[in-house]
This record gives C-alpha cells, structure tokens and sequence, in this order.
C-alpha cells in the first residue's frame, strides 16, 4: 500500500515536472509575430467576410460597419 | 515507525526532483558572475565560427537581437557607430541573432550592413545558456569572462548609459 502511495506520489512530482505547459521564451517570441499567427490574418479577406456576413444575417453594428442589412451596401 | 520512513524518504524524492527542477535556472549570466561560453557559427557562412572564450583580453559586449525586435532594429546602427569608435581600445560587440529562419536576420542585414560579429542561433541554445527573458538583452563583459551589467530593453537614453560603462571598462583594463 505504501510502496503503491510512494509510486503515485513520484509519478505526480515526476508529471509536474515535465508538464506540457512551457513558456514562449523570449527568442521565440518571433513567431507569435508572424502574420498567419494573426487573428486576422489576412485584412482584405477578412473585411470581405465581414461584409458577407452582416449582409446575409440582416443584421449590422458588430463590425463597425453602417448599414440597414438590406445586403446592398 | 516504518511508515514514517517511508513517507520521509518519499519526501526527499520529491524534494529532490523538484531541487533538479529549479537548479537549472543557476546558469543564468548575472552581473559580478563569469559569462557562460559559447561557440556559434557566423550568419555569414563564409565566417569563421565565433568563440566567446577566442575574445578573452577584450571587452566584449555581447547582445541578442531578433529581426522581429523593434528595439533591437534601433539599437544595431548605434552599436556599429560605438564598435568603430572603441574597437581599437580592445572592444569588440557581439551580436547574437536568434531568428529562426536565418534568413530573417540577413534580410536585415543586407538593408543595415554592421561590421562587428554576428553568430546565430536560431534554437536559441546560447540565449537558453545566458537565461535571456526579454529581447534586446545584451551583457557588456569584461576582459577576464566577467559580467560586469546586463541591459534589458533598449529605450531612448539607453545608449548614453551602456556607453558609459564601456568607456569605464575600458578605463579600468
């Protein structure tokens, strides 16, 4: 029982220890700058998609954009 | 009695792998301690590869720069200009480039020619080595392997400091 607990309890520390949860080091940093880490990653595409969307949902204002949802503007 | 061994000894395991875990933090290059060493190839691949142990005698200021560091980019021609006038003091810069691809830094470089040493280290071995935290981060070392001040960031003024201390360093050797 207690050579059962001692297992679990090295495996816990040893779980800890080599968790999965590291850190972007500060050389790395580089590639959370690169454009497709974006949320938009392209401007373009993404104002089209935008215009698509408030269009068909009849709706406007989330995207800052004015417009009555007439899917004309 | 012999539960309280057991649960002692699990103890020390533990606190053992946990020490094992925090202990390699202690390499860190800190001011008043000895530079870590290092060998790195040159960016230029036509250059020979660079030791930081080849520099020792000379004043070394050695800095991590990346082409997607903004603060780095300003920093790089203001370090040319202080290379040029201290080298013939015994003063020498180098100027790790972490980018990951390379390219990224000659791409730069084509741009904003500099003429002090430049290896690379795109895994970022020798910035793991130096325990770097935040870019730019550069060590001015003196000639004996010393760390004599590290500099994070680099912000308007900053250079008037760092060549403050050069010159001191200088002085001193």
């Amino acid at each position: 029982m207690l050579a059962r607990m001692r297992c679990l309890l090295l495996l816990v520390v040893c779980a800890l220890a080599v968790n999965a949860c590291t850190p972007v080091r500060a050389w790395e940093r580089g590639q959370l700058a690169r454009t497709e880490m974006a949320w938009d990653a392209d401007g373009l595409e993404s104002a089209l998609n935008d215009h698509i969307f408030f269009s068909k949902e009849a709706s406007s204002g989330g995207n800052s954009a004015a417009g009555g949802g007439c899917g004309c503007n | 009695m012999a539960t309280v061994l057991t649960l002692r000894h699990s103890l020390q395991s533990t606190i053992a792998i946990l020490a094992i875990s925090i202990g390699s933090s202690a390499l860190a290059a800190e001011a008043g301690e000895q530079a870590p060493n290092f060998t790195l190839p040159s960016i230029h691949a036509e250059q020979p590869a660079i030791a930081l142990e080849g520099l020792r005698g000379k004043t070394v200021y050695v800095d991590f720069w990346a082409s997607w560091c903004a603060p780095c980019l300003k920093s790089l021609p203001l370090y040319n200009a202080m290379y040029h006038k201290y080298k013939d003091q015994g003063f020498e810069i180098v100027a790790i480039n972490v980018d990951n691809p390379v390219e990224d830094g000659l791409d730069f470089l084509l741009d904003t020619p500099l003429d002090f040493l430049i290896p690379s280290d795109p895994d970022g071995v020798t910035a793991e080595l130096f325990e770097v935290i935040g870019m730019p981060t550069s060590y001015l070392i003196a000639p004996d392997g010393t760390v004599k001040m590290v500099h994070m960031g680099f912000r308007d003024g900053d250079m008037e400091l760092i060549e403050e201390e050069v010159i001191k360093l200088l002085a001193d050797n």
